[in-house]
């Protein structure tokens, strides 16, 4: 792909997507609301897989950067946009926390650990009395820009933005070089004197400070938090499912499976109440059998192959 | 051994019905885990569908009650039978594919089995969950003062047959020997002549057999309804970790260790909503120190 294509595809995306709200319906409006969120979880989950580790609980962290959100604003008088901020910073330090020790586990180990956490601070939330407001949970005065509609699909969009720069550096410089090393071969990565934990923690941090900010801006936008709406495994789910389809180790792969899945989701719940999710496990199971690297990762061998084939102009 | 006597005595003294509960937990947790424990063992695989198989068989072995008017016991061996075939079904159309692809491929298709399980069943049958009447699941027992539920203990003479069960089996007979050969070392076990891919598929079908014999059992007592599995494919691989892979036995003894800390805090008034969180950190930090330690040897 020519240096120009690379520019202009995103800017013009997100140019559409900064335009949307002035042309769409209330309707339309909220549910590329929640595909957003969705896009910018799966963006997040991306990040910490390309360390050849994966995380099943995004819901332990989004749900703790709803309820910092949440305490934050209500006990300590916060703003909403720095109630939000608050959120990613507690994610992070605890994910640097508990990366002291999980970051030391490996493959399925670290991702049951995960699994387990995300339920820790479930039962903590439930159990947390008036502090975390019980298994009721908490529910916000007022929303964020008094509810209205466009100013909350910007923020849901900036949100989207700051995951995909992440996502976009840790593609451009040297972490991806660090990564994929330690992915490929944690012994060689180390003789290669990569220091694997450092590049561990800044991934684990960085993708749960993500993961906490878009919690808080969850919310900020749905005015409400309770233990089982935001440790809800469906926030690990439809981010897993959507990264996965779209392409891992990417940055577009997780914006083009969240866009898909996405507004299949929505068209789904309408469609069928009960057991709609049964879709995402097939397309997993699918997507892992046939097309492990994704729609993007297909995408992107054929460009390679065309382009590879003798005769082609590569200028 | 010595530890567990002494903790199990001073519990009996301080809180006798919670070394009971405890014990029977400890029952249900085991009888769950060993069947697991033998696929990660031989087939190297983590199947966090585990517990949705457990699931499925459970809703079978409802219908069985409900139309044929078949007790879960007698339906134990039919549909332990019907499981083996789904089992070996589903590794055939899937894991069987993904036997030579990276780990973390495994762990992804596996989770993504368990959720087309879980859900298919929630479309099915709506999310309700379901109970069947049994008489003699209330069957209680009295010593001195204290009474106490005895069905539970089923749970408990489960986990011990299954545990000794598989040890005969892997050590006795041919096939189990030639699985056991081929958890070892697959290389050399095909070298030898055995037929490494039908051991897998036979031995993961023998596990989810047994996953569902164990939940055609936990119908007679639990309800159940979709995501009633989800939560014991965690713990069975906690339990699994715990014991260290391969160790069967282990299993039983961890379970205990869980079983009767968990029954301990429930016995606790106004904490008993924390048991779960203990569960998870005892296992944390077990899965930690002994990851620890197989990375330093």
């Amino acid at each position: 792909m020519s240096r120009a294509v690379r520019w202009i595809v995103p800017v013009v995306a997100l140019a559409v997507a900064a335009l949307f709200p002035l042309a769409a319906g209330p309707y339309p409006l909220a549910v590329a609301r929640s595909v957003l969120t969705y896009m910018a979880l799966a963006m997040s989950w991306d990040l910490l897989l390309r360390s050849g580790q994966i995380s099943f609980g995004i819901a332990g962290f989004f749900g703790i950067g709803a309820y910092t959100a949440a305490l934050s604003a209500l006990h300590l008088g916060l703003p909403p946009v720095l109630s939000i901020v608050a959120a990613g910073v507690v994610a992070a330090a605890l994910a640097a926390v508990l990366g002291l020790v999980i970051l030391r586990l490996r493959t399925v180990y670290f991702a049951i650990t995960t699994l387990a956490l995300a339920e820790i601070f479930r039962v903590i939330m439930q159990n947390g009395g008036d502090a975390s407001g019980g298994p009721e949970g908490l529910v916000m005065p007022s929303l964020i820009f008094n509810g209205e509609a466009k100013a909350l699909y910007w923020t849901s969009l900036a949100a989207v933005l700051l995951s995909g720069t992440v996502s976009a550096l840790f593609q451009r410089s040297r972490a991806r070089l660090a990564l994929t090393a330690i992915r490929n071969n944690e012994l060689s990565a180390r003789s290669s004197g990569i220091h694997i934990f450092t590049w561990l923690m800044i991934a684990f941090v960085s993708s749960s400070f993500l993961q906490g900010i878009v919690g808080g801006i969850q919310l900020q936008e749905y005015g409400f938090a309770s233990p089982d709406s935001v440790f809800d495994s469906y926030y690990t789910l439809l981010p897993l499912a959507m990264a996965l389809l779209g392409g891992t180790y990417s940055t577009p792969g997780p914006v083009v499976g969240a866009l898909l899945l996405g507004v299949a989701a929505e068209y789904l719940k309408l469609k069928i109440p009960y057991g709609h999710l049964v879709v995402y496990g097939i397309i997993i199971v699918l997507v892992i059998l046939l097309m492990p690297r994704g729609l993007y990762g297909v995408y992107r061998g054929q460009v390679k192959a065309w382009a590879g084939r003798p005769g082609v102009d590569r200028g | 051994m010595a530890i567990f006597v002494v903790a199990a005595a001073g519990i009996l003294a301080w809180k006798p019905s919670a070394l009971i509960y405890g014990v029977q937990r400890a029952g249900l947790y085991a009888a769950v885990a060993i069947p697991m424990a033998l696929v990660l063992g031989i087939v190297h695989i983590v199947n966090l569908a585990h517990g949705e198989f457990m699931m499925i068989a459970a809703y079978a072995a409802y219908f069985a009650a409900r139309l044929l008017g078949l007790d879960p016991f007698l339906a134990l061996l039919p549909v332990a039978l019907v499981m083996a075939g789904f089992g070996l079904a589903v590794y055939l159309a899937t894991v069987k594919h993904a036997m030579k692809a990276p780990e973390l491929n495994q762990l992804i298709l596996t989770f993504g089995i368990a959720i087309a399980l879980s859900q298919s069943v929630n479309l099915a049958f709506t999310s309700q969950s379901w109970k069947l009447s049994l008489a003699y699941v209330s069957a209680s027992a009295t010593v001195g003062e204290l009474s106490f539920g005895v069905f539970d203990f089923v749970y408990a003479g489960i986990a011990i047959i299954l545990a000794v069960g598989l040890r005969l089996f892997l050590t006795r007979t041919r096939f189990g020997k030639a699985a056991l050969a081929v958890g070892e070392n697959p290389r050399g076990a095909a070298i030898v002549g055995i037929n490494v891919d039908r051991t897998y598929a036979l031995v993961f079908a023998l596990s989810v057999a047994l996953v569902g014999a164990v939940g055609s059992v936990f119908l007679a007592r639990q309800a159940i309804f979709p995501n009633v599995g989800g939560p014991y494919t965690m713990k069975s691989f906690c339990l699994v970790a715990m014991a260290g892979v391969g160790n069967i036995t282990g299993v039983l003894f961890c379970s205990l260790a869980l079983g009767l800390s968990e029954s301990l805090i429930n016995s606790i008034r106004g904490y008993a909503g924390w048991s779960n969180i203990v569960f998870f950190l005892i296992i944390i930090v077990t899965i930690l120190v002994r990851s620890l330690r197989e990375r330093k040897s």
